[in-house]
């Protein structure tokens, strides 16, 4: 029987403006791996991925603020201790990233381009659903790669949706591509469970809520934060003192993203944390 | 019927003569480069004419929409997947207009058994300073024109796009005349909404080779504007953001063109 032509139609299909599928078409994307045989762990490991860690989000008074350490490691070494693990993906998203930066810095790039090309092509903006969904499809699509041991990366989602209550939007994500909606505050990466424990902490039984701190406050909690987990997780650097390399902070707002200079988080931190 | 050189040029000149009338009723399109960006701007009832196309790029177009939809896709389509695999900054309104759509459009006309490209566009390129934007209007034959005029003419910081030739040289005329590289946005829309009447009235009235006087020129403004709108947008030359193309809306430029 004739399928009806409507069934095609390439501009309302869910094939509509997706920009992952055009640079699959046009292999400058890797397509999938499905059914990828799961390697053992090799006893005898010659290569280790680059990877780095903790990355934290939580909700203030002021928005959305996602902060990250900046180092990438190899196994027991330090490879970068300028890493940019909290990337902005488009005026008011930002997608922090703990795992493979190679496959993290690509996934981001095409989650950019995407919803450009979205807007672009359909003459509309993606919803925000549509925007978590995205990044949600491009892990599962990783997650051959995952089981063969290269590629992990378990991202959060920050953004700010102006047609729906409550408007700051927090995400993380399994590397499966599970979506989970987080109503406070969000961790991933190996020093996470450090600062989940301080987040927790603090939003119950802290002087004040998280979502009722001033920018100042968010700072200094986010910085101390991170210092703890490098303080038991060789992975996460925290701030380095003698070098001067603080971690990267981000807020999304109704006004768009900012990134906190340099001098003002060492200001803080000079104040509160050291 | 094609067989015989003779027929071959028949047919393409028929094909072009029926594309011409196709196009003659279009209502023209302005883009004009000013101290801080590029304005396109038109006054329509209908469909969006002026679209985004990648960071720094806009198009305008008139003709027949499923074409223009089709040359639209193919143009953010090229300039998306040339700004992932290499940067933005690679993406160039020159390579994507002479390499990729101008041989496209010239095949599609030239193959008579097949259908033409119905549509006519005008591409810009906002550049650091005005000297650096960059005006491309290409024809449905894949025929290209820069900046305003022609290869081997002066360099124009402005460009239009009409149904006829006629109507475009006139608005051409007046920009001419009228336009300074270093405008503000506000004399620039007063420019833009003069040359699309301009433009507008030579298409209706037929042969007129004298530009109409000002009078003439905002009481047709203000008969248009009653029941239609003004559809723009600008491309800021605003280095501190990657993206941009900005639309306006009609409420804010209709109380700019009341001045």
């Amino acid at each position: 029987m004739e399928r009806s032509p409507v069934v095609f139609d390439q501009n309302f299909s869910g094939a509509a403006g997706d920009f992952a599928a055009l640079l699959r078409h046009k292999r400058l994307l890797p397509v999938p791996l499905i059914g990828a045989i799961p390697q053992p762990p090799s006893t005898q490991t010659t290569w280790q991925p680059t990877e780095s860690t903790t990355i934290l989000a939580f909700k203030f008074s002021g928005g959305v603020l996602v902060a990250g350490d900046r180092r990438a490691t190899a196994g027991n070494t330090v490879v970068y201790d300028r890493a940019d693990k909290v990337l902005e993906i488009d005026r008011h998203s930002i997608m922090a990233i703990a795992g493979v930066p190679a496959t993290a810095w690509e996934m981001a790039r095409v989650l950019e381009h995407s919803f450009q090309y979205f807007r672009r092509t359909q003459l509309q903006e993606m919803s925000v659903d549509g925007k978590v969904r995205a990044l949600s499809k491009l892990l599962r699509d990783n997650f051959g790669f995952v089981m063969q041991g290269v590629g992990i990366v378990v991202p959060i989602f920050a953004t700010y949706d102006s047609q729906v209550k409550p408007e700051a939007r927090l995400y993380f994500y399994d590397a499966m591509g599970a979506q989970f909606e987080a109503t406070d505050f969000a961790a991933t990466g190996s020093g996470s469970p450090a600062v989940r424990g301080i987040l927790y902490y603090e939003n119950n039984w802290g002087p004040k809520p998280l979502h009722k701190l001033n920018e100042q406050e968010a700072v200094s909690i986010a910085l101390r934060a991170l210092d703890t987990a490098a303080e038991s997780d060789t992975a996460t650097a925290g701030v380095d003192r003698t070098g001067k390399i603080y971690p990267l902070i981000k807020i999304v707002s109704r006004h768009g993203i900012t990134t906190l200079p340099q001098s003002k988080i060492a200001g803080v931190f000079k104040e509160t944390v050291a | 019927m094609i067989e015989e050189p003779y027929r071959w040029v028949e047919a393409i000149a028929n094909r072009r003569e029926y594309i011409e009338a196709q196009l003659a009723p279009g209502s023209p399109i302005v883009a004009i480069g000013y101290r801080d960006g590029i304005l396109f701007l038109t006054i329509g009832k209908a469909r969006q004419k002026i679209f985004e196309i990648y960071d720094r790029i806009a198009m305008g177009a008139i003709g027949h929409p499923g074409d223009i939809e089709r040359l639209r896709m193919a143009a953010i389509e090229l300039a998306s997947t040339e700004g992932f695999t290499r940067s933005a900054a690679d993406v160039s309104l020159r390579r994507l207009v002479h390499y990729s759509l101008s041989p496209v459009m010239k095949s599609a006309f030239e193959q008579v058994y097949g259908a033409p490209y119905l549509a006519r566009m005008l591409f810009a390129e906002v550049g650091e300073s005005p000297e650096e934007d960059l005006f491309l209007r290409v024809e449905y034959d894949g025929e290209i024109a820069t900046n305003g005029a022609v290869y081997g003419q002066v360099r124009h910081g402005f460009a239009v796009l009409s149904g006829t030739a006629h109507s475009r040289e006139l608005m051409e005329e007046f920009l001419n005349a009228q336009h300074a590289p270093d405008a503000t946005f506000d004399a620039t829309v007063k420019s833009a909404l003069d040359a699309w009447s301009i433009g507008q009235m030579a298409s209706q009235a037929g042969d007129t080779t004298e530009l109409p006087d000002r009078g003439a020129v905002l009481q047709h403004r203000q008969g248009q504007l009653a029941n239609s709108g003004i559809e723009a947008a600008v491309l800021e030359r605003d280095t501190t953001t990657a993206i941009r193309y900005r639309s306006l809306s009609d409420t804010v430029l209709r109380n700019l063109s009341n001045e």
